[in-house]
């Protein structure tokens, strides 16, 4: 392999690349990037084997030259090393050659590297895209229905398949959940997709979608979305992002969300979510209680700490139907909840105080948050 | 470079499995060291995943074939003790890897080595997936000392018995590079050929093997002086604990041999040079005292592992083999 490249691009593409190596790896070539060099495009691969991401440097960016080819071939340069190495080069033209087999030569002006390459071969397969089972949405659509659901995963090994969000395909219905057993977020969003594409029980780790969230751009352009036997790809222009899904079957969610309601309020987002989080300053030892009491047009925001003391506030309710109600539950899970409700009114569905509460966004009514309730005790 | 070959029987045992398709979750492999258990792991592995095999046996040439000798296959896992241990922190990163589908295939190998140095969460954590297995996954265990396990372990998996290895061809290969006698002590030692033409090359060894013979002649007389200069050189020449350890071998090996010789049976000792001093110390001893130094020194061994001070080990020794503690 040997090629001359605009350092500037290199030194990118190295630092995307790098964001999946980790140093801890149990597969020793893992600690390396992948450096393979085709006709047309350079491309750079990182994996801890959860995740993996490749970039590609196109030969032409814009009409410009970003790199010549030399020699095509493919190498695996030690990661700690080749970053390090490439950041700390002066700007201009950075030359790389194989030689004798896995010596890496990185020549720039007047500094040479001689690299210890590993063997090309050593690296894992990953997987290709079929053209034919694509699902294409915009960039931002995806990154936003990450933020709203990934927050929700459990963190705890014990039940490994809940640290995923559940994915669904189904009718041009891309669904998306997370729960962690104490609490639900789910999104359905329609995608154009050809009808015939469908798939289910996909599970991605909550780790790779906070680290795929950081990579995709708020913006309009499309990515595409492919799911394999074992793997999840996604496309952006340059960079290919796979995670490994997670083993076994997640749980039927569906019964879980109260398909009726005693009673429904609507009222403004983000006046609720500063009156909760108020009441949350008095909470203590992780205890978020936060009890909601229904009154006439307002209701009643309160918390309770023995050792500390104790809030009450009430916030304006624009609508309300049904029965009056009193619920206590978990102020960091509706916290979490209300921060991802983009919409200006939030719609509260009450089924009974030890019924899930469900939050759900009124301009995207398929945006729905769901929280357990935690029990009260009229005596305290 | 000689490594020692594969169990002809081993090796049949493992295409007929893989041919058949009939693979049970969890395997224990037992054996002494040098007994190829690794290399039946490797070959295991193999065959698994290989793309060319040819009659159920593995190619050895094919990318997965290459890529798991050189411990670099995603969808096989290797933990190897850390330091003293195998941890938590091992089994959980084992753990975290089941929850994940795998990397390229459709199966995962996981391989433990020195299973009985799993500390005891670690081996309670690893209990819950022989239990629950997962489909498509396999774990092989290996370990030389399978009383140390524990028993819902050891019950949970199918065992592998391995024949142990050839010592005469060990030390005939090794005569052929190193001098005869200390390369039969050797082979005795360790089974495993590096290990044993390592010790060929070591002085120390040599020298242990003299001080070990020393020490069993001064241990029946009646003045401790010389016995005390005997140790201090023995801590000299050998300061690890490990080398400790192969000199208690040794110590071992001597008694054995006396006791051999005492119920003549000629053929197998190991010190079959010295047989004059054998048969003078053969004299001294009755059986009943022989193996109750013997015991001695096996519980020297295990104090040793133990962190116990090797000097303090070795005096403590020697006091039970002239009877005063």
């Amino acid at each position: 392999m040997q090629l001359v490249i605009d350092r500037e691009y290199l030194r990118e593409a190295v630092a995307q690349a790098d964001k999946a190596v980790s140093s801890r790896t149990t597969i020793p070539i893992l600690s390396g990037i992948l450096c393979t060099l085709t006709e047309n495009e350079f491309i750079l691969t990182g994996s801890d084997s959860d995740l993996s991401i490749r970039v590609t440097i196109p030969r032409e960016i814009d009409d410009n030259k970003v790199f010549k080819v030399g020699k095509l071939g493919s190498i695996v340069l030690p990661a700690k090393y080749f970053t390090e190495i490439v950041k700390k080069l002066p700007e201009g033209q950075v030359e790389i050659e194989v030689k004798d087999q896995s010596i890496v030569h990185i020549r720039s002006s007047h500094s040479e590297f001689q690299l210890n390459g590993l063997d090309a071969q050593e690296y894992p397969r990953l997987p290709y895209i079929e053209e034919n089972k694509v699902l294409t949405l915009p960039s931002h659509l995806f990154k936003n229905l990450i933020r709203q659901t990934s927050f929700a995963v459990s963190t705890q090994e014990s039940k490994p398949i809940l640290t995923g969000v559940h994915c669904a395909l189904k009718h041009g219905e891309l669904k998306l959940v997370a729960t962690d057993s104490h609490r639900l977020s789910q999104r359905i969003v329609k995608v154009e997709t050809d009808e015939s594409l469908s798939f289910e029980n996909v599970v991605i780790p909550g780790k790779s979608l906070a680290e795929l969230q950081r990579i995709l751009i708020d913006e309009d352009k499309p990515i595409e979305v492919v799911i394999t036997n074992n793997q999840i790809l996604v496309k952006t222009e340059r960079i290919l992002f796979f995670s490994r899904l997670l083993d076994g079957t997640y749980p039927d969610t569906e019964r879980i969300i109260p398909q009726k309601s005693q009673a429904e309020i609507t009222l403004n987002t983000k006046s609720l979510l500063q009156a909760i989080e108020r009441a949350s300053v008095l909470a203590k030892d992780g205890k978020h209680n936060v009890q909601l009491t229904s009154a006439e047009q307002t209701i009643h925001i309160s918390s309770n700490s023995p050792e500390v003391g104790r809030v009450a506030e009430e916030v304006h309710v624009n609508n309300m139907v049904g029965d009056g109600f009193k619920i206590a539950f978990n102020a960091k899970y509706a916290l979490d909840a209300l921060r991802v409700i983009d919409s200006e009114e939030v719609k509260i569905e009450f089924t009974g105080s030890m019924s899930p509460l469900v939050l759900r966004s009124l301009d995207d009514q398929q945006l729905l948050q769901l929280i357990l309730p935690i029990r009260i005790y009229e005596n305290v | 470079m000689q490594t020692t070959m594969m169990n002809p029987r081993i090796k049949q045992w493992v295409i007929n499995m893989t041919r058949n398709k009939r693979i049970a979750h969890a395997y224990l492999f037992v054996g002494k060291k040098g007994a190829g258990k690794k290399q039946a792991a490797l070959f295991f592995a193999q065959a698994l995943f290989c793309a060319e095999k040819n009659d159920g046996q593995p190619c050895g040439k094919c990318s997965h074939c290459l890529r798991i000798s050189h411990f670099n296959h995603p969808d096989v896992h290797w933990v190897q003790p850390e330091g003293q241990s195998i941890k938590i922190e091992q089994v959980r990163h084992l753990q975290k890897e089941f929850a994940y589908r795998s990397m390229e295939t459709e199966q995962k190998v996981y391989v433990i080595e020195a299973v009985e140095m799993m500390t005891s969460q670690a081996a309670n954590s690893l209990l819950k997936f022989l239990e629950e297995p997962h489909p498509g996954t396999v774990a092989l265990l290996l370990t030389d000392n399978h009383r140390e396990l524990l028993p819902t372990i050891v019950s949970r998996c199918q065992q592998v018995p391995f024949p142990p290895p050839d010592q005469r061809n060990l030390s005939r290969q090794l005569a052929k590079a190193y001098d005869a006698s200390l390369a039969h002590l050797a082979a005795q030692v360790t089974s495993i050929w590096e290990e044993a033409s390592a010790l060929c090359q070591a002085e120390w060894f040599a020298e242990l093997k003299e001080l070990v013979i020393q020490l069993t002649e001064e241990v029946a007389q009646p003045s401790n002086q010389p016995l005390f200069l005997i140790l201090d050189r023995w801590l000299l020449i050998a300061p690890e604990k490990d080398q400790t350890d192969v000199g208690l071998d040794l110590l071992l090996f001597w008694y054995k041999d006396v006791l051999y010789t005492k119920l003549q049976i000629s053929e197998a000792l190991v010190f079959h040079e010295e047989r004059d001093r054998l048969h003078k110390q053969a004299l001294a001893w009755t059986e009943e005292r022989l193996t109750q130094g013997m015991t001695a020194v096996l519980n020297a061994k295990r104090k040793l592992q133990a962190h116990v001070h090797p000097q303090l080990v070795l005096e403590q020794l020697v006091l039970k083999l002239q009877r005063r503690a």
